[in-house]
């Protein structure tokens, strides 16, 4: 039993999209929530497509058809969950009929894919973009969690929550500590052994305590005079943050911005200093995957120009900034030192994943690593219920802007595009920006397919080919962020999680018109 | 007959290497097997076919066509070098092989490919040298010299002029090895997959597949490309010009007829616009189409395609359903 939520898997993460596709061709049943008729419906034992930003009221309406129904694993719940109580006492006000009326589903489904989730011998759930884009990404989250822990399905292969993370070495950076609020491995700055521990390690003395800015905030920070300098890596802040607008104010308000990157961007026009990278192909090092395996990556040609690896750029700068710590021979030595402060990857080395990466937590040389999170034993045991209500986005269409918008990416292309739309067959594949709508929306307003809209919200404008089709819902309205041309992001809104600081792409007001 | 060791055959290879560009199989770092140049890595005969086509020798994913300067004049893209010698080709890859010898000869002649295909040593890999010491099938022909392998050594087969050449350089200690056993071994081998593809074939010809049965397959495709690009028949490209500093590089790159951008006209529209008919159209060239035109299917069952499709639609796997469902 899988149950994908929120996830485009077979075009965003096709590997594990194929094995999706090949568990049902073997007879796995296959749940897929998305409002969008995705790729992986056209398989699905059940698809469910519910209003975007609904998923809390959907997964507590699934709870309350469980227990209702004597469908939860109690003798999980009773030995290795607490605040059960708390849970059922809030799932219990999601009949399925309330929750059809927040969800704009049929009763009727949701009750199927509660119990066809339930009874499933070994059901695992799937979710990326889609739930966590939310100003309530934090509670679908832990909505889905509740829903894992509710029918014991945890700790045992073919179960589990699975997020898919959304870029290939999202994971990798977030272990060693690209963050700002923990060193490796998720060690919390704010732990006092732990930045003496730090401090020892790297020979550096105060440490500071204090959490610092997440990407979202640091841009409101710059914004308010409040952030001076920003040194971005890899990223292309003017295409992928809300509010393209509001990101470029932001910027321009900036002392001093550095961007480190392969190739020029939107926002390394507006760099003070341009710092050229060497991409994956021409540096040696690691990716860790959406399944926390540790890979070795392996130069295949030299850099050109005045390229360097990220590590041997960020190293020079430490010493000319008067830090004499950071002394590397090779990405291998730099492991060896991940290791050494890292718990999780203490047994991690280049030697070991010579040919097959390990899954952390691997904590010791001779530990074989860690397929399945919490066999027999949560990190908090006992796992903690966290039932959440249903809250609403923050800008739903209204009679000024009356469609629901939401982003995303395409198969094509990756993120703004700045690899993929110079790759020849890639860009010949999608060259335009397009806005998928509805075919009862586009008879309504006289579209025909490829006709030029102009698609608006309160932060902007942009200039866009209609595609017809029925992959989104009346009333809903899906573009990419791919297009510098016209890009999504100038019309998405700054709304962030209160807890994750991550924007709510998936839903704002927009309105559409012909060009 | 000779018949050579596999330290034997090595010596043979560097003895040939000053006058060839020898590709034979390799083993990589993470122990898969591909096409490399001699001494790139440690020679790997065993084990089958190369995952990779090796074709692409020949037809490679990507090289320039020609160039243009900044006088905007035209000069061939510059191919000097010496001929490839191409060890490891099965009896399927040499069937695919002279397929596309006659596919870029016939209305014209694509000299970009003939460029590396003229003067080319072919030797062919066959005997007890498949998967697990699994049986190859001899392919008798069709190549410059075919290597045996009958256990421990390597039958040597000269069939052309060159090949006997080749083989008369051969330093071996064994001279009268007999090829009878293993002919009848290889006459012996089931070939059930041609009677599906045939079968699947004839009904695809009679109009027995309907469009569900495409619709079915095309849900299960996540349209990446890789049956097409590890096919040794598949021979369609992408031609692109490149400016690099007033240098015009006009370039060609392997293309899927998968892709929707395949057959997309200027206008936009397209005539294989959806995923159901271009899944339908992948099958049904090699099958239905291919054997109107040159009188044969272009499919030799080398069976790439459904060792690497991630979602199990290769040809084979396709044709077995066809013939499941409306057989």
């Amino acid at each position: 039993m899988i149950f994908v939520i929120g996830s485009n898997t077979t075009e965003q993460h096709p590997l594990i999209g194929t094995r999706i596709l090949k568990a049902v061709s073997r007879g796995a049943r296959l749940i897929v929530a998305d409002n969008r008729k995705i790729r992986l419906a056209r398989v699905a034992s059940l698809h469910l497509r519910e209003k975007n930003g609904t998923d809390v009221a959907l997964l507590n309406g699934m709870m309350n058809v469980i227990i209702s129904e004597g469908l939860e694993d109690k003798e999980f719940i009773r030995t290795r969950t607490e605040h059960y109580e708390e849970l059922r006492k809030t799932v219990e006000q999601y009949k399925p009929d309330v929750a059809a009326q927040i969800t704009g589903l049929q009763a009727g489904e949701i009750i199927e894919a509660a119990r066809m989730f339930a009874r499933g011998e070994k059901a695992m759930v799937i979710y990326c973009m889609g739930i966590t884009q939310h100003t309530h990404g934090v509670d679908n989250v832990k909505s889905c969690a509740n829903l894992a822990m509710l029918t014991g399905n945890v700790g045992r292969p073919g179960t589990g929550v699975n997020p898919l993370r959304g870029q290939n070495n999202v994971q990798g950076a977030c272990d060693v500590g690209a963050l700002p609020n923990v060193f490796t491995g998720y060690q919390r700055v704010t732990d006092a052994d732990r930045r003496a521990e730090f401090e020892k390690a790297w020979g550096a003395k105060n440490l500071p305590g204090n959490v610092g800015l997440t990407v979202t905030t640091a841009i409101n920070a710059a914004l308010a005079g409040d952030l001076k300098a920003l040194f971005v890596m890899g990223e292309n802040p003017m295409m992928s943050d809300p509010d393209q607008k509001h990101v470029k104010d932001a910027l321009s308000k900036l002392d001093f911005l550095v961007v480190q990157d392969i190739f020029p961007t939107q926002t390394s026009e507006l760099a003070d200093v341009v710092l050229p990278g060497a991409c994956y192909a021409e540096k040696d090092g690691t990716f860790t995957s959406t399944e926390r395996r540790v890979q070795r990556v392996r130069k295949a040609v030299e850099p050109p120009g005045q390229s360097k690896p990220d590590w041997e750029i960020l190293c020079e700068i430490a010493r000319r900034a008067g830090y004499d710590g950071m002394r590397y021979d090779s990405p291998s030595d730099i492991m060896d030192e991940i290791a050494r402060v890292t718990p999780i990857y203490g047994g991690v080395s280049y030697d070991r994943i010579d040919q097959v990466g390990l899954q952390w937590p691997c904590p010791k040389p001779d530990h074989p690593g860690t397929p399945v999170l919490h066999v027999g034993r949560f990190t908090r045991e006992p796992g903690l219920f966290s039932p959440a209500e249903y809250k609403a986005p923050k800008e739903l269409p209204d009679e000024e802007y009356p469609f629901l918008l939401s982003t995303g990416r395409c198969y094509f292309h990756f993120h703004t595009g700045t690899m993929t739309r110079r790759s020849r067959i890639l860009e010949r594949e999608e060259r335009f920006p397009y806005v998928e709508i509805s075919v009862g929306d586009a008879k309504r307003l006289r579209l025909v397919d490829k006709q030029k809209v102009l698609v608006s919200t309160r932060r902007g404008e942009v200039q866009s080919l209609a595609r017809i089709s029925d992959v989104v819902k009346e009333g809903t309205l899906f573009m990419t962020f791919h297009f510098e041309e016209a890009c999504a992001n100038a019309l998405t809104i700054n709304e962030l999680d209160p807890e994750a600081k991550i924007p709510e792409y998936k839903v704002c007001a927009a309105n559409l018109r012909k060009a | 007959m000779k018949a050579v060791t596999l330290e034997e055959l090595e010596r043979f290879l560097e003895s040939v290497s000053s006058e060839y560009d020898v590709r034979v199989p390799i083993m990589l770092h993470d122990g898969s097997r591909t096409l490399g140049r001699l001494g790139e890595g440690k020679l790997a005969i065993r084990g089958g076919k190369i995952p990779f086509k090796p074709t692409s020798v020949f037809f490679p994913q990507w090289e320039t066509m020609l160039l243009v300067d900044e006088e905007g004049k035209i000069k061939a893209a510059n191919r000097a070098g010496k001929p490839i010698f191409l060890l490891g080709m099965t009896a399927q890859d040499l069937d695919c092989l002279e397929f596309i010898d006659k596919f870029f000869s016939t209305s014209f002649r694509d000299d970009v490919y003939f460029s590396k295909r003229d003067g080319a040593a072919i030797v062919g890999i066959s005997g007890k040298c498949g998967i697990d010491g699994g049986f190859m099938k001899i392919a008798g022909g069709k190549c410059d010299l075919e290597l045996i392998c009958e256990g421990e050594e390597f039958l040597v087969v000269p069939y052309s002029t060159k090949g006997k050449e080749l083989e008369e350089r051969i330093r071996c200690a064994e001279q009268d090895a007999s090829i009878d056993l293993l002919k009848k071994e290889s006459d012996a081998l089931p070939d059930a997959d041609q009677d599906i593809l045939e079968k699947a074939s004839e009904m695809i010809r009679s109009e027995r597949v309907p469009d569900e049965f495409w619709r079915d397959i095309a849900a299960r495709c996540i349209v990446c490309g890789s049956c097409n690009f590890v096919c040794p028949t598949c021979t369609c490209f992408e031609v692109y010009d490149r400016n690099r500093n007033g240098l015009i590089e006009r370039q060609r790159m392997w293309d899927s007829c998968q892709f929707d951008g395949f057959m997309r006209e200027a206008s936009g529209h397209n005539p294989m616009g959806t995923e159901m008919s271009r899944t339908r159209r992948r099958i049904h060239h090699k099958l239905v189409a291919d054997r109107i035109r040159w009188g044969h299917m272009t499919c030799f069952r080398c069976g790439r395609c459904d060792d690497v499709c991630p979602t199990g639609i290769g040809m084979l796997a396709v044709c077995k359903e066809i013939v499941a469902r409306y057989g």
